[in-house]
């Protein structure tokens, strides 16, 4: 036992030089003077399960960037600065994301943070933005629980994801109310169940809760991720003769669910998957004719560019930079709130946060978001509350959005066709 | 069964732990530590608490637990609902959770008797349903959408100390099983348990005790986990990248050695770090050739190597293989 | 009525899918009493190679099976003749075998990273949304193929076991390695055969699965999940025991919905897992194994 006392002192003493030598990591350091560029800090999920959508949100943020940088900078107390981004991959997880905010704070010393992807993560993330008050802009953090928390520095610039279901009942509603689609309908509920499926599932149900019996939620059901098999799932549906299919996943889920449901031979009067249904990886794993009308409620749409205005200035500088392709909504979120904190700073006239955080809570500009307008009510915790887009896919390959009228390029067809056959 | 502790803790031991953990404790003001560093130290104490307790019942008893976030989460959301409640000051609200995480343990009583593989695979079993069944329950967890703790920068600064009590408490309990009978009695049933049980060593009684105790540790540092983050939610405190996480350390640093999964815990969240700094993609990739050559080469994990080095260094003869470290 | 032949038939297609991640698993289980973890890894593999296949040289996902099973056993044979062979055998090894292969795992998904991106990615044959009406349900042509390969497999098994030497010897290694040694049989390039037809076989069923799901490089660990909880169920050396257990999960699963709410089915399997191991640790079909 003689190597177990060596052992037992050795190690300690490892574990204090290990963590000495951890904390050599430089200090946070910025000298008030001498400033020669505005730093902002951010983590997305670069890889990991959310690297697709983390990519998008990069692409977004950098735009953002180049397109100020390239104009100068930003005017503060007289003069122009750069503005530069520290990007950081957070892997999706939560320990991590919250650790490299903290890092990008208190070691890199960035003056502002923007946001990472997923509720979750923003939520955890915001903390540490919170306790160092330092203005926190996201594009990524859907759900209300977190807006809910009193939090001052905290800005989303993503509407919470409930509306998404109320957007899509109010057209449905407008359906109803137009006759194509009966009253009472019988709706499918269901949901992943991840906080955007629970909020996603709330927006829908409280409409229902308030029309007056013109609705029934036949199936109220979650999902667990990446389901293998929803044969049961949708065995039921099948059972309780539903007319309306609304339902809320992910990607993968989404295309397996699906082709299930294709498979299986159903078929119903509307049919949603949330914010899915117009990707292109999507329609390839399932194919043009199987996706024919369905619904996808979205934050923002590259139909939007259709008109003249900010969406199309915004969709033209994306293809132009990213070899001719259509940004979605991750890369116009992302995007917004970076100009969202931009455009504070500008107004602020200086680089401190507290008067940054004073232009952002009072800010009102416009956007290429549904509804033109960019505010963080305080009375919704600072998160946006802009309409969401309604898309339906055409057979003729286009997803045209079909509400809010004012920016529908299509009506929207109820009572599926498909079904007819 | 008596638990004899020694009758003389060695004393070089016990000077040099209680100057590491004095160090420890004074290195925030000495260093002057930025809050980064200061919080990354605190998080690595959890993980090193998490670690050395998993390495009871991974290491000691030989019983590789794939389900250890099943207690994590357990200990983190009965904290996390008792704050909430303002019912209880934190440092009893973490102790309650550990304690309903050690009692949840004991719900895996009969698994205990399965051997091996078997064992993993079962604590997979448990892992995986407790996560589900957790996530399902929202009342309880909040589902999916987790539960928001207010923000309370002074406790996190202060997690730090608590943290490391924790640390200090746990490693000497290591130590402590480690030379006493209780730790021999344990080696007994890792290297054969129907021999022990034929010495009058209950398998059943000894696993149940170390799963239980290993099972409240890592309840308490679920519970510390949740203060210091403010935010926990069921996929992320159950999920099975934080048990794999567990082994990883303890494996890395030293499977079945006293403090091995304490130098893993610090390796693991340094290693962690530098890779997403620098090597963002490969470092899934790294950790497995680490487990790999690890496993194929220096069971003992960088405590073995370590030893070897010292043992090179004091030109000491190696001593036979049998006799190595925590034996097999 | 029609409820419950739609569950059924759900049940039953779904077994075919779960017998076949399973196979591999319990072969090389049975054989080499090694838990291979990267089981997961190898169906992503196989799946990715499939959709390679497909994406660059237009293959269908049926016609490239012999590919991926001749790659996934290269994949398998490889892997024990560098890694696994060095480990203890028995119950010593067991732990170190759990991390070693879960080490390997970890390295095939970051590799698939860095080829193929986290993307999320599908297979899409003309037929991946055909369905022909069988029993008044729909049913997915590319179920039927699974089913059937899933009910082919262990026919041809039984016949490797069986009827060839290879086999004979397979299932004298599994018996007692030992003896077989004294006898002449040459056990290492045994276990490397079988680890890389256990390979093979889960490569197999990374394809069959690709053609059914979208899948990213986190693919596969729900599925070895899933296949713990069927060669468990089904006791060890017995492939029809596997695919018995891949039905009753299956079942138990798919009309657990009549009772559960949908999420919670997903823990079934688990729960039915350490229900198995505990009561009956020799499986539903299989000897004891404890010890």
């Amino acid at each position: 036992m003689r190597n177990g006392i060596h052992l037992g002192s050795l190690q300690p003493m490892l574990l204090a030089t290990a963590l000495l030598a951890s904390a050599g990591l430089p200090s946070a350091a910025s000298s008030a003077e001498a400033r020669t560029r505005i730093a902002v800090g951010a983590t997305l999920p670069l890889t990991g399960s959310e690297a697709r959508v983390g990519g998008f949100f990069k692409e977004g943020y950098d735009l953002a960037f180049e397109e100020v940088n390239r104009a100068g900078g930003l005017e503060v107390g007289g003069k122009k600065l750069p503005v530069a981004l520290t990007l950081l991959d957070d892997t999706s997880t939560q320990a991590t994301a919250v650790s490299l905010a903290d890092r990008l704070v208190s070691s890199d010393g960035v003056d502002f943070l923007l946001g990472t992807y997923s509720s979750h993560l923003v939520e955890a993330q915001s903390t540490v933005a919170e306790q160092y008050r330092v203005p926190y802009v996201n594009g990524g953090g859907g759900a209300t629980k977190i807006y809910r928390r009193g939090f001052k520095y905290l800005f989303g610039a993503i509407s919470p994801v409930e509306l998404l279901g109320t957007t899509l009942m109010t057209w449905i509603d407008e359906q109803q109310k137009a006759g194509k689609l009966p009253r009472p309908s019988r709706i499918a509920l269901l949901w992943e169940n991840t906080a955007h499926g629970k909020d996603f599932r709330k927006g829908v149900s409280d409409f229902v809760a308030k029309s007056g019996g013109a609705y029934v939620i036949a199936v109220d059901e979650s999902f667990a991720l990446d389901g293998k098999d929803f044969g049961a799932l949708l065995g039921k549906v099948k059972a309780e003769n539903v007319d309306l299919f609304l339902a809320d996943a992910h990607l993968p889920d989404y295309i397996t669910m699906h082709r299930q449901y294709v498979g299986a031979g159903l078929c119903h009067k509307v049919v949603s998957y949330g914010a899915r249904g117009s990707e292109k990886g999507a329609i390839e794993a399932l194919g043009r004719e199987n996706v024919d009308y369905v619904l996808s409620g979205v934050w923002w749409s590259a139909e939007l560019g259709n008109r003249p205005g900010p969406s199309r200035t915004f969709v033209e500088a994306f293809k132009a930079r990213y070899g001719g392709r259509s940004p979605e909504w991750f890369q116009a979120l992302a995007y917004e709130s970076a100009r969202a904190l931009f455009a504070a700073i500008r107004q602020a006239g200086a680089v401190d946060r507290e008067a940054v955080r004073k232009k952002l809570a009072e800010m009102k500009v416009d956007s290429l978001l549904p509804g033109g307008r960019l505010e963080f009510p305080a009375a919704y915790g600072q998160q946006a509350q802009n309409a969401f887009v309604v898309q339906q896919n055409q057979p003729d390959g286009s997803s045209p959005i079909v509400f809010p009228k004012d920016v529908a390029g299509a009506p929207g067809v109820a009572a599926n066709p498909r079904c007819a056959r | 069964m008596t638990l004899r502790w020694p009758a003389l803790v060695p004393p070089r031991a016990a000077g040099a732990f209680a100057a590491a953990v004095a160090a420890l404790a004074a290195l925030p003001a000495l260093l002057d530590l930025s809050a980064y560093t200061h919080n990354l130290v605190t998080l690595t104490f959890l993980m090193v608490a998490g670690a050395l307790a998993w390495n009871w019942m991974g290491g000691f008893v030989g019983q590789v637990s794939f389900g250890h976030a099943a207690m994590f989460g357990v200990g983190g959301f009965v904290a996390a609902r008792l704050l909430l409640a303002g019912a209880v000051p934190a440092p009893i609200a973490w102790l309650l959770g550990g304690a309903a995480a050690g009692v949840f343990a004991l719900g895996a009583h009969p698994t205990l008797r399965l051997r091996g593989p078997y064992f993993s695979i079962a604590t997979i079993g448990l892992g995986e349903a407790t996560r589900l069944l957790f996530t399902y329950w929202e009342d309880f967890t909040g589902g999916s959408s987790g539960l928001s703790l207010p923000i309370d920068p002074d406790l996190k600064f202060r997690l730090y100390w608590w943290g490391l009590a924790l640390v200090a408490l746990v490693a000497a309990a290591s130590f402590l099983i480690r030379r006493s009978a209780l730790g021999l009695q344990l080696l007994a049933i890792k290297a054969d348990v129907d021999a022990a049980a034929d010495v009058g060593v209950s398998a059943t009684f000894h696993q149940d005790l170390v799963f239980a105790l290993s099972g409240a540790v890592v309840g308490v540092t679920g519970g510390l986990w949740a203060s210091y983050f403010s935010f926990i939610e069921p996929n992320d405190m159950f999920g099975f990248d934080r048990s794999i996480g567990f082994v990883l350390m303890a494996v890395i640093g030293g499977v079945g050695t006293v403090l091995g999964p304490a130098l893993g815990a610090v390796i693991f969240v340094l290693l962690r770090q530098y890779l997403l700094a620098s090597y963002p993609q490969l470092y899934l990739g790294l950790y497995g050739t680490l487990l790999v050559l690890i496993i194929l080469f220096e069971p003992l994990g960088l405590t073995g190597l370590l030893l070897r080095l010292w043992r090179r260094a004091a030109r000491r003869p190696e001593p036979a293989p049998a006799a190595a470290g925590g034996g097999r | 009525m029609a409820r419950f032949v739609d569950l059924a038939v759900s049940a039953v297609l779904l077994a075919g899918l779960y017998a076949t991640m399973a196979y591999g698993l319990g072969l090389i289980y049975g054989v080499l009493r090694v838990v291979n973890l990267a089981h997961g890894g190898v169906i992503m593999a196989g799946a990715y190679l499939g959709w390679v296949l497909h994406e660059r040289l237009g293959i269908d996902p049926y016609l490239s099976i012999p590919v991926v099973l001749a790659s996934s056993f290269g994949l398998g044979v490889v892997t024990y003749r560098l890694l696994v062979r060095h480990l203890p055998r028995g119950p010593a090894g067991g732990p170190a075998s759990l991390l070693l292969l879960f080490g390997v795992w970890l390295v095939l998904r970051n590799a698939a990273y860095l080829l193929f991106t986290g993307n999320d990615q599908a297979i899409r044959t003309a037929y991946s949304t055909r369905s022909i009406a069988l029993l008044g349900s729909q049913v997915s042509v590319n179920r039927l193929a699974v089913l059937g390969i899933a009910v082919l497999t262990p026919v041809l098994l039984h016949l490797l076991l069986t009827r060839t030497y290879l086999g004979r010897a397979i299932r004298a290694v599994a018996q007692n390695a030992d003896s077989c040694a004294l006898v002449g049989v040459d056990v290492e390039r045994i276990y490397t055969l079988t680890f890389g037809i256990g390979t093979a076989l889960a490569g197999l069923a990374g394809l069959l699965s690709a053609t059914l799901f979208s899948f990213n490089p986190g693919f596969g660990s729900g599925e070895l999940l899933k296949s713990f909880v069927v060669v468990v169920l089904g006791g060890l050396g017995s492939v029809l025991g596997t695919g018995a257990a891949a039905l009753i999960l299956a079942v138990v699963e798919v009309f657990a919905i009549l009772v559960l709410p949908s999420y919670l089915t997903a823990a079934v399997g688990f729960v039915m897992l350490v229900l198995v191991l505990v009561l009956r640790p020799g499986g539903l079909f299989g000897h004891r194994i404890l010890g």
